[in-house]
C-alpha cells in the first residue's frame, strides 16, 4: 500500500512538470497551427537563463522564472519575425521542418557556447522533503506543480475572461474571419508565440533544480508534450492538465509494477498517442 | 619578356610548393580523432587539452627524430559515420605515421575495417568495449591504453569487497542505463556480485536523461540496501541523488560510474559523500600526476578532473618516446619500442602486455587504473585503493 501511495504521489508531482512543459506547445499548436519542434529547446534556453542567474547573481531558479520567461518571450519575437510568420500559410511540413531546424540550431549553439556537460545548481530547498504519512515528496517538484496549476489557471482566465484572450480564440477558430472583423492577426500570432515560448522557458527554470541544464534536455520533454497535446486535443488547455496526469501516472505505474519497466516507461507516451488516435478515429467512424 | 616573367613566377611557386610539401613530408605526423562536439565532447576536449600539452612538451624537448611533431586533430563527434572518413583521410591524404584518439567503442568498432586495410600504427586512447578488442584480433599494430570494460568491472568488484570488509555492507541495489554503456554485461555483473557473496535484491534499467527516478527509487526503498550502484551518464547524477532524498530512499552509499559528472556537482550539498570512479583526479598523490597538474595549470590556467586529459598526454608522450627510441617512423620498429614501454605516468605505471581476448593487441592500463573518490567539500577525495586514498570512506550517505 505504501508503494502504491508513493507511486500516486510521484505521478501527481511529475504531472505538474509535464503540464508546464506542454502548456506552451498546446497554445502554439492550437492557435498558430504549427507544430513547434523547437519547443524543447525553448525550455532548454529557460533552464540556462535560470542557471546563469543562479551562478552569477545568486538568484533562485524559482525566482528566475520571470526573467527566463521574459528572455524567451523577447527571443521568440525575433524568431517569429525572422522565420515563423513566413510559413504560417505554407504547407504544415514547412513549419515542421523550420521549427526542427530552429531546435537543432539552438541545441548546437548551446553546445558551442556552454559545452555538452550538464550543469547543476544548488538551492536551499533541494534537500527539503515534505512527508505525509508513508508518502514523501520533494519541495521543488511540489512548487513546480503549484506554479503549473497557477499558470494554467491564469492562462485559462486570460483566454476566456479578457479581450486579448477572446481575440486569440477568434484567430484560432478562423484566421480569415478574425482578419475580416478587424483583428490584427499577425500581432496576435506574435503574442501567442511569445506566450507559448515563455511558458516553455518557465518550465525550464523549474526543472533546473531537479535535473540540471543541458543542451540535450529539450528533446525528451517535447516528445512528452506532443503526447499530452494529442491526448488533450489540439488547443485544449484544460485538457493538458488531465492528460499530463494520465501520462505521468501511466509512466509511474509502469516503472513501479512492470518488470523491466524502468526503460520501458519511456515508450508509454508512444502507446498513449497510438491509442488516443485509434480511439478518436474509431469514435468518429 | 612578359611570358618569361610569368613562367618564372610559376616555376618559383611550384618549387616552393614542392619544398613545403617535402618539409611537411619530413615532419613526423600523427592523426588524432576525438569527439570535440556532441554528448562526448567533454571527454574529447579534455583529451585534446592533454594532447596539446604533450605536443608542447615534445617539441620543447626537440620534437620527434629531431623534427617538430605535427598533429592533425579532427572532430569525429563520437560517430562512426564521421570517424571512418577521418581515419581514411589520416592514412591516405595526411599520410600520418600513427593514429591516436578514438574515444568511443562504437567508433573503435567502425575503424576495424579501414585499419585492417591500411594497417597503420594505432595508439587508442579510449574504447572500453571488448567488441573492439575482438574486432582487432590478429592486428599487430594496436596499442590500447584504456582499460577494457571487464577491467572496469574488476575494479568495481574490488571496491565493493573493500566496502564490505570495512563496513559489513552486503546488499546492493543496481540501476543501469538501458543503452550499450549501461546494459552490456549487466547480467554477468550481477551474477559475479552474487558469486562474491553480495545480495542484489533490486536491479532495474532506466532511460538516461529521462530525469524521473522517483518510481524506481521508491521500489528500491522496499529493500534494506547498503549501496546504490548506478551506471549511467552525467545527466543522471543529480536526479538520482536528489530524488533518492525526495522519496526517502536512504542507502548508506551511492556509487555511480558515469564517464563524467555535471558541472557544479562537486559544490552541491546533495553530492556529499556520493562516490564515483575515476581513472585519475587532480588530487592523486603520484609524483608524475603532480607534475602533470603543474604543467596543465601553467598552460591552461586551471585544473581539470577529466581523466582523459592525462590519458591524452600519456598516449602522445609515450608514442613520441617510442619513435625517438626506434630512431625511425617505421611502424614495426616503433611498435617494438612502444611494446617495451615501462613508464611512470600521471595515471600510474604503464606497461603493455598481450590483451586478454586478443593477444596480438597490446593492452596498457587495466583495473589498477581505477580509483574511487567521494565528493567532499567541493572536491573529489580518493578513498580507494589504499595506495591512492587521501581520506577514509565516508559511510551512511543521507
Amino acid at each position: 500500500m505504501e508503494l502504491f501511495l508513493q507511486t500516486l504521489a510521484n505521478a501527481l508531482i511529475q504531472s505538474g512538470t509535464y503540464a508546464l512543459a506542454s502548456a506552451g506547445l498546446a497554445l502554439a499548436v492550437g492557435v498558430l497551427h504549427i507544430v513547434n519542434f523547437a519547443h524543447g529547446e525553448f525550455l532548454m534556453v529557460g533552464a540556462f537563463v535560470a542557471y546563469w542567474l543562479s551562478v552569477l547573481a545568486g538568484i533562485d531558479p524559482i525566482a528566475s522564472l520571470v526573467p527566463a520567461g521574459a528572455v524567451m518571450f523577447a527571443a521568440s519575437g525575433a524568431i517569429y519575425h525572422a522565420s515563423i510568420r513566413r510559413v504560417l500559410l505554407a504547407p504544415e511540413l514547412n513549419a515542421l521542418l523550420l521549427t526542427f531546424g530552429i531546435g537543432i540550431t539552438l541545441q548546437n549553439l548551446a553546445i558551442l557556447v556552454f559545452g555538452a556537460t550538464p550543469r547543476v545548481v544548488h538551492t536551499a530547498y533541494q534537500l527539503t522533503v515534505v512527508t505525509l504519512g508513508p508518502v514523501s515528496v520533494g519541495v521543488a517538484p511540489l512548487v513546480t506543480l503549484v506554479v503549473s496549476v497557477t499558470l494554467l489557471a491564469g492562462m485559462y482566465a486570460v483566454l476566456y475572461r479578457t479581450g486579448v484572450g477572446k481575440s486569440i480564440r477568434a484567430v484560432a477558430q478562423n484566421r480569415t474571419g478574425a482578419h475580416l472583423v478587424g483583428l490584427d492577426v499577425d500581432r496576435i500570432y506574435l503574442l501567442t508565440f511569445g506566450i507559448a515560448s515563455a511558458l516553455a522557458a518557465i518550465a525550464g527554470s523549474m526543472v533546473l533544480v531537479r535535473i540540471g541544464a543541458s543542451p540535450h534536455m529539450g528533446f525528451g520533454f517535447v516528445l512528452k508534450a506532443f503526447a499530452i497535446i494529442v491526448m488533450a486535443g489540439l488547443g485544449n488547455l484544460t485538457g493538458v492538465l488531465w492528460a499530463s496526469l494520465v501520462l505521468a501516472t501511466a509512466e509511474a505505474f509502469v516503472r513501479t509494477y512492470v518488470p523491466g519497466g524502468g526503460g520501458a516507461a519511456e515508450a508509454v507516451f508512444f502507446l498513449l498517442i497510438f491509442f488516443t488516435l485509434v480511439w478518436r478515429s474509431w469514435r468518429t467512424a | 619578356m612578359r611570358t618569361l616573367a610569368v613562367a618564372f613566377v610559376v616555376v618559383a611557386l611550384l618549387a616552393m610548393a614542392g619544398t613545403e610539401g617535402m618539409a611537411q613530408r619530413e615532419q613526423v605526423r600523427i592523426g588524432i580523432s576525438l569527439p570535440l562536439t556532441g554528448p562526448a565532447s567533454a571527454s574529447g576536449k579534455a583529451a585534446e587539452a592533454g594532447y596539446r600539452l604533450a605536443l608542447d612538451e615534445i617539441n620543447k624537448a626537440g620534437g620527434v627524430l629531431g623534427r617538430r611533431l605535427q598533429i592533425f586533430i579532427e572532430d569525429d563527434g563520437n560517430l562512426p559515420a564521421k570517424a571512418v572518413p577521418i581515419f581514411t583521410k589520416f592514412v591516405t591524404v595526411d599520410r600520418v605515421h600513427a593514429i591516436t584518439g578514438i574515444f568511443g567503442s562504437a567508433v573503435g568498432v567502425s575503424i576495424v575495417g579501414p585499419a585492417k586495410l591500411h594497417e597503420p600504427l594505432i595508439a587508442m586512447l579510449g574504447a572500453a568495449s571488448p567488441l573492439v578488442e575482438r574486432g582487432f584480433e590478429g592486428y599487430k599494430y594496436l596499442f590500447h591504453y584504456h582499460p577494457w570494460a571487464y577491467h572496469n568491472m574488476e575494479a568495481v568488484f574490488s571496491f565493493m569487497e573493500f566496502v564490505r570488509t570495512g563496513t559489513g555492507a552486503s546488499t546492493i541495489a543496481m540501476l543501469y542505463e538501458d543503452g550499450p554503456f549501461g546494459s552490456a554485461g549487466i547480467g554477468d555483473t550481477r551474477a559475479e556480485l552474487i558469486k562474491r557473496g553480495f545480495d542484489v535484491p533490486f536491479m532495474e534499467s532506466f532511460k538516461s536523461g529521462s530525469g524521473d527516478f522517483t518510481a524506481l527509487l521508491s521500489r528500491a526503498k522496499r529493500h534494506p540496501v547498503d549501496v546504490l550502484f548506478w551506471i549511467g551518464f552525467d545527466a543522471d547524477a543529480l536526479p538520482i541523488a536528489v530524488q533518492s532524498r525526495e522519496v526517502g530512499f536512504k542507502p548508506r552509499l551511492i556509487f555511480g560510474t558515469p564517464a563524467s559528472w555535471p558541472v557544479g556537482y562537486e559544490g552541491n550539498p546533495v553530492a556529499r559523500d556520493v562516490a564515483g570512479m575515476a581513472g585519475w583526479t587532480s588530487a592523486s598523490p603520484l609524483p608524475a600526476s603532480k607534475e602533470f597538474v603543474k604543467k596543465y595549470q601553467a598552460k591552461y590556467g586551471g585544473l581539470t578532473e577529466e581523466y582523459m586529459a592525462p590519458m591524452g598526454f600519456v598516449t602522445l608522450t609515450t608514442l613520441a618516446a617510442a619513435m625517438n627510441k626506434a630512431g625511425t617512423t617505421d611502424r614495426d620498429r616503433v611498435a617494438a619500442e612502444l611494446a617495451r614501454t615501462d613508464a611512470d605516468t600521471p595515471l600510474g605505471k604503464l606497461r603493455f602486455k598481450p590483451s586478454r581476448l586478443s593477444p596480438s593487441v597490446y593492452q596498457g592500463f587495466d583495473s589498477d587504473l581505477w580509483m574511487v573518490f567521494q565528493f567532499r567539500e567541493g572536491r573529489r577525495v580518493p578513498v580507494w585503493p589504499k595506495s591512492m586514498a587521501a581520506g577514509p570512506l565516508a559511510w551512511r550517505w543521507r
